[in-house]
C-alpha cells in the first residue's frame, strides 16, 4: 500500500509575491487577471496580517466582516467588500499585481526540489487534476504530492514528518497544510480540509455518543486526525472513503458543472456519492465523477507528475566506505564537495544563470544507527544575488558546516541546485570596474554574513507608512544591486494619526498631524535606539501647576530598577492614536525628556478611557536618544 | 603595539612620536574624508576621518541604556562617509542586541544623499545602502564586524562591541586597512553585557587611530529644541596625553538629529587647545592609557 503527501500551498501566486517582498506582508495583495472584456478579476488575495476588528461602522450596522472574496469576483467588488469590512483605507493601501502562472510554476518547482529532502518523489499537482473553476479555467496548480511510502520511518513515523514538512516550510515563509494518505486524491482532500476534519475530530471527543455501538467504530478513525493544530491530518491506510465521506463533493476536483449536477440531486458529500450506485454513475452523470471516485478509493492508479521541465543539475558521491567524520578534516569534506559543486555550476554558468540557492546532503550511513538517526545532514545554502563563482558557494557550505553537528559517518555526499538566477554579465568598462567589483563583494559579503548569522539576521530596513513607532519599518533581504530601488515602494500613506492634542500643546501652536515616514520633524523625535518591549517607569511624578508654563502637564522624574532622573526638558506630548485593525487602539502621548545627567529618553504615557486628558495612567520607557 | 607604563615611553614620549611618524607614512596616501562637523574635522588630527582606519567613540556620559549621543554622532560620520564614495556606499551596522531603530537614521542617509553633489552624477546602483547585521553572540559579532570591514564597497562599520580583545581590534585594523572601509565603535556602553564603564575601556589598548570621548551638555537648548543636541567631544590618548590627561583637545558640537547634522544656529565657540599643530603629522598610534 503505498502512502502519498499532499503538500497544499493556499492562495500560492500571492505567497510567492509576499516571499519575494516581505513589506508586502502588512498591506492586502490581490492577484488579478485581465479578462476579454478588460475587467478584472481577483485569482488570489491575501492579506497576511490583517485587522482583527472590522470597521466600526461595519459592526455597527450588525454586519461581520466580509473577508471572503472568492477567485473570480471582480476587483472592483472586491475592493467594495473590502472596503466594507476593513475600511477604505485598505484599498488605499492595497497592492494589485497582474497574474504570472509561469513565474508561480517556476517557484512551485523550486519549493518541490526543496522538498525531496523528505521523499524522493516529489510532483507537482496536475492542472487539469484541480478542477475548472468557469466553462474554460483551469485551476493554476497549488499542490505538492509526495510519495512517502517507506521513507516516514526515517522522521520516526507519518505524525514526525507531516510535522517536520508544516513546521520546515512554515520556517522558510510559506504557510502550508499537508495530509498523508493512501491516494493522492484522498491526501488532496483531507490537506484541503483540514481544518474540518481538526473541529469534527475534537467535536466527537469530548461529547459521548448516544449510540454506544458506533463509538468503537468512529473514534479510532476520528484519533489520529486529531492534532493540536490544523494545519496537518493523517487519513490511516484503507480508511479513506470512511474518513474523508464527510468532506463536501468539491474536494473530488471535480468540475463546476458536475458539482452543479450533484447539487441538482441534492448529493453534497463524498460519502453521499459512495454510497450511489457504482453502475449507475457513468449513466447518470459524466465520466470525470467515476474516474475521481475511483481514484480516491484506490481503485484507479492516478500518476504522480514529477516536474521535468527546468531540472537543475545535481552531483553526487559515494564513498566505498562510510567515512568517519572524527578522522576526517573540514578540509578533506571541502575537497570532496568542492568538485561536486563546481560540477553543479559550471553549466549553469555557460547558459548565463547562477545558482540562487544550493543543497549539500550528507548522507548517514545506516550501520550501527537507528533508523531515525540515518536522515541525511542537509546544508543548505542561499545566496542574495545569482552566483556562479564555485568558490564562494563553497565557502559559504564551509560556513554553515563549522557550525553544525556534522554525523558520525556519512557513505555520500549529494549536491543539488534548487534555484537559479540569471548573472547579469556586463561588458567591461573603462572607468567602471572599481564600482562592479564592489557591487558583487558587498553581494558576497551579505551571503557570508547571513549563512553565519542566520538568513533573518541580515536586512536591510524599509520605511513603512505607519504611525506606531514599532510598525514604522519592515526588514527585507538586502538588495545588492540598488536597481530594486525604483521598485521599492516609497511609503505614501499614512495609517493612524500622530498629533499634538489640542490643550496641552507646549510649543507648538494648533494641530499638526504629519506623516511620520520622510518627515524630517518627526524623525528627529524617533530615538535611535529603540527598546524590544516598552519598559513600565515607576514612580513618575508630574510637574504641578505652579511650574513654568514649558513644564506644565509634563513629567518630572522617574526611576528605572534602582535610579532615579530628575528631568530638566521635556519636549511634547506627541499623541500617537492608532492601530485599532490591529487590536486594541494605541493610544500614547509620547514625551523627549532630558534628564539632569544629559540623557535623553522617549517616554510616553499609556491612555486608556477616563484617563485621557488627566495625568493618570502608566508611562513607559520606548527608546533613548542615545 | 605601544602600550602605556612601558618604562620611560610615556614621560619623554619620543617613542609615541615616532610611532606616530611611521604611522603618517602608512596613511599619506589614504584619503581623508570631512566628517561633516567641522568642529570635529579641527578636533581630528587628520582633519577628517581617513579611509581604512578605525575610530572608537567613547561614550562618556552613558548611562541607564542612553550613550549620551555617542552613537547619534557615530551614525551621523557613517552617513557621510557612505554618500562621499561612488565605489563604496554601503554602510553595515552590526546591531548586538537588537537595538537600533533604523527609521530614525534612514532620513539622515537620504538627506545627505540628496545633498552631496557627488551623488547627483553617480548612477542609482551606487546610491548608500544601511545593512544591518543582528548577531546573537558574541564572537558571532566580531566575526560580523571584521568580514564587514574587509569588504571593499563598504563605507564604514557601526558597532558598538563590549570588551574586544587587541588581537580581534588588530584583525580590523587590518582588514579595513585593506579595503578602505571605516570602522566606527561605541564603546563605554553600561547596557553591554560585558562592557565595562568608560574608565575600563579607556585603560584597553587599542588599535584605533583615534578615539574620542563624547559626553552630552546638558543645559543650553530650551525644551522645544530638542531636536538639538549639544555633544562635548575631546581626543583620548595618543601621544598627547598621558601624562598630561588635562591638556585634551576637545571642542563641541550640536547635533542636528533632524538631519544628522552639524546644527549653524548658536554655535558656541569650541574650547581649544591648539592641538593641530601639536599633532598636525597624523594621527596615531594606538595606545593604552
Amino acid at each position: 500500500m503505498s502512502r502519498i503527501m499532499t503538500i497544499w500551498l493556499p492562495r500560492w501566486p500571492v505567497q510567492r509575491r509576499l516571499l519575494e517582498r516581505p513589506e508586502l506582508r502588512k498591506v492586502p495583495v490581490f492577484v488579478c487577471r485581465r479578462e476579454r472584456r478588460g475587467v478584472m478579476t481577483v485569482v488570489a488575495w491575501a492579506w497576511a496580517a490583517p485587522p482583527r476588528a472590522a470597521e466600526p461602522s461595519a459592526s455597527r450596522l450588525g454586519r461581520a466582516p466580509l473577508t471572503r472574496i472568492p477567485a473570480g469576483m471582480s476587483l472592483a467588488e472586491a475592493m467594495a467588500v473590502l472596503s466594507l469590512a476593513y475600511g477604505s483605507r485598505a484599498c488605499h493601501v492595497a497592492e494589485v499585481d497582474h497574474d504570472d502562472p509561469v513565474a508561480d510554476r517556476i517557484a512551485l518547482e523550486e519549493v518541490a526540489r526543496y522538498c525531496r529532502r523528505f521523499a524522493p518523489l516529489v510532483a507537482i499537482e496536475d492542472a487539469t487534476m484541480g478542477g475548472r473553476r468557469g466553462p474554460h479555467r483551469l485551476r493554476e496548480p497549488e499542490c505538492l504530492q509526495l510519495d512517502v511510502t517507506g521513507t516516514a520511518g526515517f522522521f520516526g513515523g507519518e505524525g514526525p514528518l507531516v510535522r517536520t514538512v508544516v513546521w520546515t516550510l512554515a520556517s522558510r515563509g510559506i504557510h502550508v497544510r499537508a495530509a498523508i494518505a493512501d491516494t493522492p486524491a484522498a491526501a488532496w482532500a483531507a490537506a484541503h480540509h483540514t481544518d474540518s476534519l481538526h473541529s469534527a475530530a475534537a467535536a466527537v471527543r469530548p461529547q459521548p455518543l448516544a449510540r454506544p455501538l458506533a463509538r468503537p467504530l468512529i473514534r479510532p478513525l476520528i484519533r489520529p486526525l486529531i492534532r493540536r493544530h490544523g494545519r496537518w491530518a493523517i487519513v490511516p491506510a484503507g480508511t479513506q472513503l470512511r474518513v474523508l465521506a464527510g468532506l463536501p463533493a468539491t474536494a473530488l476536483r471535480l468540475d463546476a458543472a458536475v458539482l452543479a449536477q450533484l447539487g441538482d440531486v441534492g448529493i453534497e458529500t463524498i460519502g453521499d456519492i459512495a454510497r450511489l450506485p457504482r453502475k449507475s454513475l457513468a449513466s447518470r452523470f459524466p465520466p470525470q465523477l467515476a474516474h475521481r471516485l475511483a481514484e480516491f478509493t484506490g481503485e484507479r492508479a492516478e500518476p504522480l507528475v514529477i516536474p521535468c521541465s527546468g531540472e537543475l543539475p545535481a552531483a553526487s558521491h559515494a564513498f566505498d566506505f562510510p567515512l568517519l567524520i572524527r578522522d576526517t578534516t573540514m578540509d578533506d569534506l571541502v575537497a570532496t564537495i568542492g568538485p561536486l559543486v563546481r560540477e553543479c555550476v559550471v553549466p549553469l554558468a555557460a547558459l548565463g544563470k547562477g545558482v540562487m540557492s544550493l543543497q549539500v546532503r550528507l548522507e548517514r550511513s545506516p550501520a550501527g544507527e537507528p533508523r531515525e538517526a540515518c536522515l541525511p545532514a542537509i546544508i543548505d545554502v542561499g545566496v542574495f544575488q545569482p552566483s556562479s563563482s564555485p568558490q564562494h558557494l563553497l565557502e559559504l557550505v564551509q560556513l554553515r558546516m563549522a557550525r553544525m553537528r556534522l554525523p558520525r559517518e556519512i557513505e555520500g555526499i549529494a549536491v543539488e541546485v534548487i534555484s537559479v538566477g540569471t548573472v547579469l554579465c556586463r561588458q567591461r568598462t573603462l572607468f567602471g570596474e572599481i564600482a562592479e567589483t564592489s557591487a558583487s563583494q558587498v553581494g558576497m559579503l551579505f551571503d557570508r554574513l547571513s549563512g553565519r548569522l542566520g538568513r533573518g539576521a541580515v536586512f536591510e530596513p524599509r520605511p513603512v507608512a505607519d504611525a506606531q513607532p514599532e510598525h514604522a519599518w519592515v526588514a527585507v533581504p538586502p538588495v545588492v544591486t540598488s536597481l530594486s530601488a525604483s521598485t521599492v515602494p516609497v511609503a505614501t500613506g499614512r495609517r493612524g494619526r500622530t498629533e499634538q492634542p489640542q490643550g496641552q500643546q507646549s510649543q507648538s501652536a494648533g494641530r499638526r498631524i504629519g506623516t511620520l515616514v520622510g518627515d524630517a520633524t518627526a524623525s528627529c523625535r524617533r530615538p535611535i535606539w529603540m527598546l524590544p518591549q516598552p519598559v513600565r517607569l515607576e514612580n513618575v511624578l508630574v510637574v504641578p501647576a505652579e511650574q513654568p508654563e514649558s513644564l506644565r502637564l509634563s513629567p518630572s522624574r522617574f526611576r528605572i530598577g534602582t535610579q532615579s532622573y530628575e528631568i530638566v526638558k521635556a519636549h511634547g506630548p506627541e499623541r500617537i492614536e492608532t492601530a485599532w485593525w490591529r487590536g486594541p487602539t494605541v493610544r500614547r502621548d509620547y514625551y523627549v525628556v532630558e534628564t539632569s545627567t544629559g540623557g535623553r529618553y522617549w517616554i510616553f504615557r499609556r491612555l486608556r478611557g477616563a484617563s485621557v486628558g488627566r495625568l493618570g495612567g502608566e508611562w513607559f520607557l520606548h527608546g533613548t536618544f542615545s | 603595539m605601544v602600550t602605556h607604563g612601558v618604562g620611560g615611553v610615556g614621560s619623554d614620549g619620543g617613542l609615541l612620536r615616532r610611532a606616530a611618524d611611521w604611522r603618517l607614512a602608512e596613511g599619506r596616501g589614504r584619503e581623508t574624508v570631512a566628517t561633516g562637523f567641522p568642529s570635529l574635522d579641527r578636533l581630528l588630527p587628520a582633519g577628517g576621518v581617513r579611509r581604512g582606519s578605525l575610530t572608537e567613540w567613547l561614550a562618556v556620559g552613558a548611562a541607564a541604556g542612553d550613550a549620551g549621543g555617542a552613537i547619534s554622532l557615530a551614525c551621523a560620520v557613517a552617513c557621510r562617509l557612505a554618500t562621499s564614495s561612488p565605489q563604496a556606499s554601503t554602510i553595515v551596522v552590526v546591531d548586538r542586541g537588537a537595538r537600533l531603530y533604523p527609521p530614525a537614521v534612514m532620513p539622515w542617509l537620504d538627506a545627505l544623499a540628496g545633498d552631496t553633489a557627488l551623488t547627483r552624477v553617480m548612477k542609482p546602483r551606487s546610491s548608500p545602502q544601511l545593512v544591518v547585521a543582528r548577531p546573537s553572540r558574541d564572537d558571532d559579532e566580531i566575526w560580523a564586524i571584521d568580514q564587514a570591514l574587509r569588504c571593499p564597497g563598504v563605507a564604514a562599520v557601526l558597532a558598538w562591541p563590549g570588551r574586544v580583545h587587541a588581537t580581534a581590534m588588530r584583525r580590523w585594523q587590518l582588514a579595513a586597512r585593506t579595503s578602505g572601509a571605516v570602522g566606527l565603535f561605541v564603546r563605554g556602553l553600561s547596557g553591554r553585557p560585558v562592557a565595562g564603564s568608560p574608565d575600563a575601556v579607556r585603560r584597553e589598548p587599542t588599535w584605533a587611530d583615534v578615539r574620542v570621548a563624547i559626553s552630552p551638555v546638558v543645559g543650553g537648548e530650551s525644551a522645544a529644541e530638542l531636536s538639538l543636541r549639544r555633544l562635548r567631544l575631546s581626543l583620548v590618548g595618543g601621544p598627547w596625553s598621558g601624562d598630561m590627561p588635562c591638556e585634551e583637545p576637545s571642542t563641541e558640537v550640536l547635533l542636528d538629529m533632524a538631519c544628522g547634522r552639524e546644527s549653524a544656529r548658536r554655535h558656541r565657540t569650541p574650547v581649544w587647545h591648539d592641538a593641530t599643530e601639536r599633532f598636525q603629522p597624523e594621527g596615531v598610534a594606538c595606545r593604552a592609557s
